[in-house]
């Protein structure tokens, strides 16, 4: 083999190497359609062109496989989710992490405009994460707190430092409330305002005190 | 081929790559031809240098090893990078308890996005304590989602957690969050 050939053979290899991982998945081989592996293959390609992450999109897909949703079901639920990230992807900008993209694709699921969501992270800055508000804000709006309610809470309780302690208590008050029969908005309304204040979180940048 | 940062594809970055001269610290040829002068003086009767001036007369193959070297590192380099939006480092790991009363099961798992939903019999087995099951395990940092999987066909979510609304199958599920607890 000359010097050639085994320049040739060594690209090959490598290229062969960087074969999508999802390509060869042995947890998809057999359980899903071809077409619908090319399908969810191309959904895959397109968010990783997007800057979405990726990895919710194959845990939506096992678990399609895992309830036993047939190829279509499993690719319209990886392509909704898709549009879902790629929403409040733009609504976070490229500041948000894709834990926080993914609580803000379970609050649109839910129901709330991803620009509400913008709102909260513009509020908040850099450095508090948003993951647990916003997955709290999924679940009080599934229960019935209306949208506007859910978000001005959320809003609050952000706005006034409180820690994610706080805010799962928050959510286990009036999740508790509402089973007990008090009208959804009122229990969100009340149960912000009982959260102790911490420091806010603030955007401006901090003062340097030396 | 897949594009990575600035439109380039991996192909090209590898090229790009390979095309660097491989550069080794100056002291290792002079460390290597005082070894081969020693193992020279040394074997000289047994017939040894052979071995040495096999190393020393085939550059074609150190050049398609060094070669490979960067082109494996490259690979690794690219791979590794973050794909999507900022990574949120989630990587560390958690102890989660869950913990699911339900005295009238048969058995009772718990799958969700940390195990790959139980595929390939990755579900956690909770032990049953009179009724309340339970089971502990590491989880990555980062937000989950997951069910009770009760008697192997029975999707149950989560009553203590907050719920996911991502219901795309008709199924319960609850939402977690877990802290990196390495920060």
């Amino acid at each position: 083999m000359n010097r050639s050939a085994r320049g040739l053979a060594a690209m090959i290899l490598a290229a062969a190497a960087i074969v999508p991982a999802h390509a060869q998945d042995p947890r998809i081989e057999n359980r899903l359609d071809a077409p619908s592996r090319i399908a969810i293959s191309a959904l895959l390609d397109s968010a990783r062109a997007q800057g979405i992450p990726v990895e919710p999109l194959m845990q939506k897909m096992y678990e399609g496989l895992a309830v036993g949703a047939d190829g279509p079901r499993i690719v319209s639920a990886v392509r909704n989710l898709k549009v879902e990230m790629a929403t409040v992807h733009r609504a976070l900008g490229t500041v948000a992490t894709a834990d926080e993209i993914k609580a803000a694709a379970s609050a649109v699921h839910a129901g709330v405009p991803a620009v509400e969501l913008g709102k909260i992270k513009k509020q908040s800055g850099l450095r508090r994460s948003l993951t647990l508000p916003f997955t709290v804000l999924a679940d009080i709006v599934s229960r019935g707190v209306p949208v506007e309610a859910g978000v001005n809470a959320i809003r609050s309780l952000v706005g006034a430092g409180a820690k994610d302690a706080d805010i799962n208590d928050f959510q286990r008050n009036v999740s508790g409330d509402i089973e007990k029969g008090a009208p959804p908005a009122a229990a969100a309304e009340t149960r912000a305002k009982a959260v102790p204040a911490g420091k806010p979180e603030s955007t401006k940048p901090e003062q340097d005190d030396h | 081929m897949p594009e990575w940062g600035g439109g380039r594809t991996t192909l090209e970055m590898i090229v790009q790559e390979l095309q660097h001269p491989v550069r080794l610290d100056e002291s290792f040829e002079r460390r290597v031809m005082v070894r081969v002068r020693r193992l020279h003086a040394e074997r000289r009767s047994r017939g040894w240098v052979a071995v040495a001036s096999r190393v020393t007369h085939r550059p074609g193959w150190a050049a398609a090893l060094a070669a490979s070297v960067v082109a494996v590192v490259t690979l690794g380099l690219i791979k590794s990078r973050p794909e999507s939006a900022r990574d949120s480092g989630g990587v560390g790991m958690a102890p989660v308890q869950f913990v699911l009363v339900a005295p009238n099961a048969r058995s009772v798992a718990v799958v969700g996005d940390f195990n790959n939903w139980g595929l390939n019999d990755s579900a956690l087995v909770a032990t049953n304590h009179q009724g309340v099951w339970s089971v502990t395990a590491p989880v990555p940092a980062g937000v989950h989602r997951y069910a009770f999987l009760v008697n192997g066909k029975q999707w149950v979510a989560d009553p203590s957690a907050p719920r996911s609304t991502d219901d795309d199958f008709g199924m319960p599920s609850s939402a977690l969050v877990v802290e990196d607890s390495t920060r």
